[in-house]
């Protein structure tokens, strides 16, 4: 039974769950502890520190149904990729295609994860973290041998499509040595209904794996997206993380990675695109435990009307983390008078020997470059959109993927750029 | 095709320009001379519309209509060009980009087809080479990281492009060293034309020995204080400023 802090009363109905798994004993207990360790903190409010600009008033006066099986409404553009379809965070199989050994879903996985699942999550996490560990039912597996390279992009689409909903949904990359893959998640919702959706990737890269993972971020309007991704990271491997959040009513990312072996590199891009009253709030974290390890972390965030952004970045260097060198930009772009970036970096360096640099700006588009553009013919509204595009690409030309790169060229730039992706 | 009739304009309620007449026809090239403050530069912000300008009295009549109801993108549509005395940067997009985009614009401005992909890259290397300018920096940002000569070369490669009717050339040569003045000068002289008239402003009579100018006039407190030929560049350059201001005080 919870007796959270807040009561809620739709996560009554969590209790009834049948969860898949639960024979396996290690499962059962990392269910009731993550319940134990809800129970103690609650879902958050702003008191908490870490929450302290982000209201989830909206989010706990509203009621959930936990979701059910349902088949996929809406028309995807073809792939030649892989591609899982979850529906409302359960995987819809006949929307899906290249489920292989390698590429499974959570339900029928679980049995093969029990040294990954769980095993990146940091101790003080919050309730939202605690509970998808408690409830997670669904989710994709991507389990990659040593050696094994994806050659193609694994897509994975979170569809939400059913009102009132709320899905916990656990995926797990396990990168074996040497291994490499891009994964491309992508959250999407109908646009008018309000859910939940509480995701959590937990990244596991092998010595030297070369994991690159994309999370694009476009739910409904009136969506409420927690997300988490947990990153373990052995010597020499090398994570990108791409965390572009572009919708949404209020999100909330933690992406954190622990640098475990030497020589292992961490990279965090982040674009935030805000408008209406849309709120995003991403807390990164990069834990420095071991030396010779690097960061790169890039955070743009681009907010119009009357919408907010936080971006919490902290970089922990252990005592015995020597040589570290870590980088932290967050760049704020506020087109309207009315938009709110709050900023906080946090570095905790324990080690004398290395090199952590951060920066930190929040401003507006420059009146010379607008009229330099002008001047040459643009009008003031595609101006806008080439020097707002202009401030977006030093994160975008970091996308590897290149349908990506030219989606968000489209989508920031608008017509005035359209065909000139690779030019720019 | 120009004609500028007792402007006067400020800026922060300061008044720069008191009363300039000027007369441009097409193909003419007229250089504004004048020490620092007399209001070369305010005089070719105004004509392209710059915010922040007030023209407190006056007219500019440009091809028969009023130029000063014209946006600086209208302006720039119907034929003006201004090469920038600091040309902007912009990290994250390139030059063929914004390149591309703007003479799009333009084209759309005059209900005409987009520029095809093909035409567009064809054009801009030809154009480029009038600049002696790399292609590798035809991909770069706009003028990020260039030098000051390479800023300049790459507004005149954005004139090459756009072709305007009329071009207004903003303290080009300042920055240069001979060797860029002299590339500077030559995509300048090879975009002259019958029907391309051009405003030079500059500080130093140097720039006109590669441009020659059909007209020079020179600038004081405001006022245009005294026209004539290429001669007049050479006996300013003699006599110094100085002489303007004793010529400025008499009128």
């Amino acid at each position: 039974m919870i007796t959270a802090n807040e009561t809620q009363s739709w996560l009554d109905s969590h209790g009834k769950l049948s969860l898949p798994g639960s024979e396996l004993t290690w499962l059962s207990s990392q269910r009731s502890a993550a319940l134990e360790h809800f129970e103690s903190v609650g879902l958050p409010g702003v008191r908490d520190e870490d929450w302290r600009y982000t209201n989830l008033r909206a989010l706990k006066s509203n009621d959930y149904q936990l979701t059910s099986q349902s088949s996929l409404s809406i028309e995807l553009a073809p792939t030649d990729n892989p591609r899982l379809v979850f529906v409302d965070g359960l995987l819809d199989k006949k929307a899906s295609t290249g489920i292989s050994d390698n590429i499974t879903r959570l339900q029928d996985s679980f049995s093969q994860v029990e040294n990954e699942f769980g095993s990146t999550l940091p101790k003080n996490q919050h309730g939202f973290t605690a509970l998808n560990t408690a409830y997670a039912q669904d989710g994709y597996v991507l389990n990659l041998d040593a050696g094994q390279v994806l050659d193609r992009v694994l897509e994975i689409v979170f569809v939400s499509q059913s009102a009132d909903t709320v899905s916990h949904t656990r995926n797990l990359i396990i990168a074996g040595a040497n291994s490499q893959c891009t994964i491309v998640e992508r959250h999407i919702g109908a646009d008018g209904i309000v859910y939940l959706s509480n995701i959590v990737t937990e990244i596991i890269a092998g010595d030297n794996a070369h994991v690159d993972h994309y999370k694009i971020q476009q739910e409904s309007n009136d969506a409420f997206h927690m997300g988490g991704v947990f990153i373990n990271q052995a010597k020499s491997s090398n994570v990108k993380n791409h965390n572009i959040a572009l919708s949404g009513l209020v999100t909330r990312n933690d992406i954190a990675t622990n640098l475990l072996g030497q020589g292992a590199h961490m990279e965090m891009n982040g674009l935030v695109v805000g408008q209406g009253r849309q709120h995003i709030d991403n807390h990164t974290e990069v834990n420095h435990a071991v030396p010779n390890c690097t960061s790169d972390e890039y955070y743009k965030t681009v907010l119009d009307d009357h919408s907010r952004s936080v971006f919490r970045g902290r970089i922990i260097v252990a005592e015995d983390a020597q040589l570290t060198n870590a980088d932290q930009q967050n760049n704020n772009l506020l087109l309207s008078a009315n938009a709110e970036a709050d900023c906080k970096p946090q570095l905790e360096i324990y080690a004398d020997d290395v090199k952590c640099s951060h920066g930190a700006t929040v401003g507006q588009l420059d009146p010379v470059s607008l009229f330099y553009l002008k001047s040459r013919g643009i009008n003031e509204a595609s101006a806008n959109a080439l020097l707002t595009f202009a401030f977006a690409n030093e994160v975008i030309e970091r996308i590897n993927v290149e349908s990506v790169r030219q989606e968000l060229t489209h989508l920031i730039a608008g017509e005035l750029l359209s065909g000139l992706e690779e030019l720019v | 095709m120009l004609k500028v009739t007792n402007l006067h304009a400020s800026v922060d309620g300061k008044a720069i320009l008191n009363g300039i007449n000027l007369e441009v026809k097409p193909g003419e090239v007229h250089a504004i001379m004048g020490p620092n403050g007399s209001g070369k530069s305010t005089l070719s912000n105004v004509i392209s519309g710059r915010d922040g300008y007030e023209v407190t009295e006056g007219s500019i009549e440009y091809l028969g209509k009023d130029l000063l109801e014209l946006e600086a993108e209208e302006r720039a549509c119907e034929g003006i060009f201004l090469a920038f005395q600091y040309p902007v940067e912009i990290p994250g997009v390139s030059n063929m980009a914004m390149l591309k985009a703007a003479m799009n614009s333009i084209r759309k401005y005059h209900e005409q087809e987009e520029i095809k992909a093909g035409e567009f890259l064809k054009l801009i290397r030809e154009k480029a080479d009038l600049v002696e300018m790399k292609q590798e920096f035809l991909k770069r940002s706009v003028n990020e990281g260039f030098s000051g000569g390479e800023k300049k070369r790459n507004e005149i490669l954005q004139m090459a492009m756009l072709e305007p009717k009329l071009a207004l050339l903003d303290e080009t040569d300042s920055g240069l060293d001979i060797d860029a003045l002299k590339i500077v000068s030559n995509g300048v002289n090879a975009l002259r034309s019958p029907e391309r008239s051009m405003v030079l402003v500059t500080h130093y009579q140097r720039l006109l020995d590669y441009i020659v100018p059909d007209y020079v006039h020179v600038l004081a407190n405001g006022k245009i204080v005294k026209s004539g030929d290429k001669s007049l560049a050479l006996e300013l350059e003699a006599k110094g400023y100085s002489w303007i201001e004793g010529l400025s005080e008499a009128s």
